[in-house]
């Protein structure tokens, strides 16, 4: 809207004169074929579909989505609120000038933004654009998804038993944050991260509803593959063989740290998955739900499409390292 | 570019998917095969939601670029679970394979049980943690009656009365079992009330590996599967 004020140039947009396009309905011929299947399935497959491990897969499968459905749903409507709602320059006046300060500041500011991880990487790219040192928008990039409060809420509902769980949680995320954000400040280049340029259209309500189908079609897709890698591997791994590796305590720390990269589970609902992991240490599963909301696939496709591969490329080791080295210490400490 | 979902698609995904969580959770009871009962004002909201932002986004014009990634059709996954498979509670499979549950509180005082009006009704729960953490030895000679579903042994001469314990959903469940003396073993995943007397262990510290507290049965009832499976 503002640059086609500031456009002085005398040739009109090579749009004029087109023909408008004439909005024509297509069916939406996939749906239509997802339809078709589930009702061909319900007659001609379920019948067969009985032996006893499908069902449990299933049973799991369908529980971590319905279970992680309501948090997703809230945390998704609560940021795409504050996307559409909280004027953009709120977030610059409201961080310290100092870059060293403002990381600090920014990390703890990741409390107050319900979202999972999926929401806040466009978030934190939009606070680049507007004009938020990297380093501080990047310790908000991985601090909101692990310490906000419906995050804090799924992990003390987790864990009912161990109340230190959430306290040490939220210690761990942000320690590695703020610490994220320092070390990108003092080696970090600009030229590294591609910041992206963010326009916003039409109404405010319309804003609000599309971030929030966005983000819903984004992190709910990302969400099922997480149920059905935690589902398989509830199923299918020995658990003699978790047992096993469960016994020795840094080969624990170690396996949940990367099966939370590789099980992407939204930061909303993988206290539930942690609390599952039974024969685990909770310093083990600290480290599960301290890297989860940092790293994990779905994340590192996220950032490398919106920062660009040099960034990923040294920002994921580092945060993974720095994850697993805090939550150790962290749960030797607390847990 | 053709890697995107068309916004009639996205929306009817998500009407599919709200639609399909309100009715497991609204009206049908198969929720709690999947979560705690709590859950189901929180399941029927988030699915109320779902549906009404796909049908709002049916209804009003979209802004300039409403695109959704390929991944967002994995949201109709769940409803295909549910409506081919219709996944039934947690049962002998996973409770086979199930972790050992945690170790009940030793030395514990608990209340002398009631022998008036026949046998006391207790959960699987309450009577492994009386057998193995009760200083009084208050399951003494008492006739209780359990109820849960059969998972088979590989013991010869017993069976297990199971029930899962679930904490939030499915996916953290754990077994409780009892292992049932003095009965032919009924059909894999039926359920039964179990009768009798618990049996007291030979041995006088509790041993490392999976130890199971016995029942001798005195009478096992074929009972219809209750709508909230777990404990």
């Amino acid at each position: 809207m503002h640059s086609a004020w500031a456009d002085d140039s005398d040739i009109p947009p090579d749009t004029w004169g087109r023909r408008p396009r004439t909005r024509r309905f297509s069916l939406p011929w996939a749906f239509l074929v997802v339809i078709a299947l589930l009702v061909v399935g319900r007659f001609v497959l379920s019948p067969h579909l009985t032996a006893p491990a499908l069902q449990t897969w299933a049973t799991i499968f369908v529980a971590i989505c319905v279970q992680a459905l309501p948090f997703l749903v809230f945390g998704v409507t609560l940021s795409a609120a504050i996307a559409a709602f909280v004027p953009p320059s709120f977030w610059t006046r409201a961080l310290p000038k100092r870059p060293m300060a403002a990381v600090p500041v920014a990390g703890m500011a990741g409390a107050v933004l319900p979202g999972c991880e999926c929401a806040s990487v466009p978030v934190a790219s939009g606070l680049m654009a507007r004009g938020v040192t990297p380093s501080a928008a990047l310790a908000f990039l991985l601090a909101a998804p692990a310490i906000n409060p419906v995050v804090m809420v799924a992990t003390v509902v987790a864990f009912p038993n161990e109340p230190m769980m959430a306290v040490a949680r939220f210690g761990a995320s942000l320690v590695v944050a703020v610490l994220a954000g320092w070390i990108w400040l003092r080696f970090g280049r600009t030229s590294w991260i591609r910041v992206p340029e963010h326009r916003h259209e039409g109404s405010k309500v319309t804003a609000f509803l599309s971030a929030m189908r966005h983000d819903l079609l984004h992190a709910g897709g990302f969400l099922v593959v997480g149920g059905m890698a935690a589902a398989t591997l509830n199923v299918v791994v020995p658990r003699e063989w978790l047992d096993s590796v469960a016994g020795v305590p840094w080969l624990a720390v170690l396996t949940l740290a990367l099966l939370a990269v590789l099980l992407s589970i939204c930061s909303e609902a993988d206290a539930f998955v942690a609390a599952s992991m039974g024969g685990f240490s909770p310093t083990a599963k600290l480290a599960f739900l301290v890297v989860g909301p940092m790293v994990d696939l779905k994340l590192i496709a996220l950032q490398i499409g919106t920062f660009g591969k040099a960034f990923a490329l040294r920002f994921v080791p580092l945060t993974f390292t720095l994850a697993v080295l805090v939550s150790a210490l962290m749960g030797w400490m607390l847990l | 570019m053709d890697a995107v979902v068309s916004r009639w698609s996205q929306n009817l995904t998500l009407i599919l998917l709200g639609g399909a969580v309100v009715w497991i959770s609204a009206f049908t009871t198969s929720y709690l095969n999947y979560v705690k009962a709590g859950f189901q004002p929180f399941l029927i909201a988030a699915g109320v939601i779902v549906a009404a932002l796909g049908v709002l986004g049916l209804v009003r014009r979209p802004a300039a670029h409403e695109h959704a990634p390929r991944v967002a059709w994995l949201m109709t996954l769940p409803v295909f679970a549910i409506v081919l498979i219709a996944p039934p509670a947690l049962g002998s499979f996973a409770a086979s394979r199930s972790q050992r549950p945690p170790e009940p509180p030793a030395n514990a005082e608990y209340d002398p049980i009631s022998a008036a009006g026949g046998p006391a009704d207790m959960k699987i729960a309450e009577f492994l943690a009386r057998a193995f953490g009760d200083k009084k030895k208050s399951l003494t000679g008492k006739s209780v009656r359990l109820t849960g579903f059969v998972t088979p042994s590989k013991k010869k001469g017993q069976w297990y009365v199971t029930r899962m314990s679930i904490a939030c959903c499915a996916a953290d469940g754990y077994a409780l079992q009892v292992a049932v003396l003095g009965a032919p073993a009924p059909k894999a995943d039926s359920w039964v009330e179990v009768t009798g007397t618990w049996v007291p262990p030979k041995w006088k510290k509790l041993p490392s590996g999976m130890v199971f507290a016995e029942i001798a049965a005195a009478h096992v009832q074929p009972i219809k599967p209750p709508s909230e499976p777990y404990e």
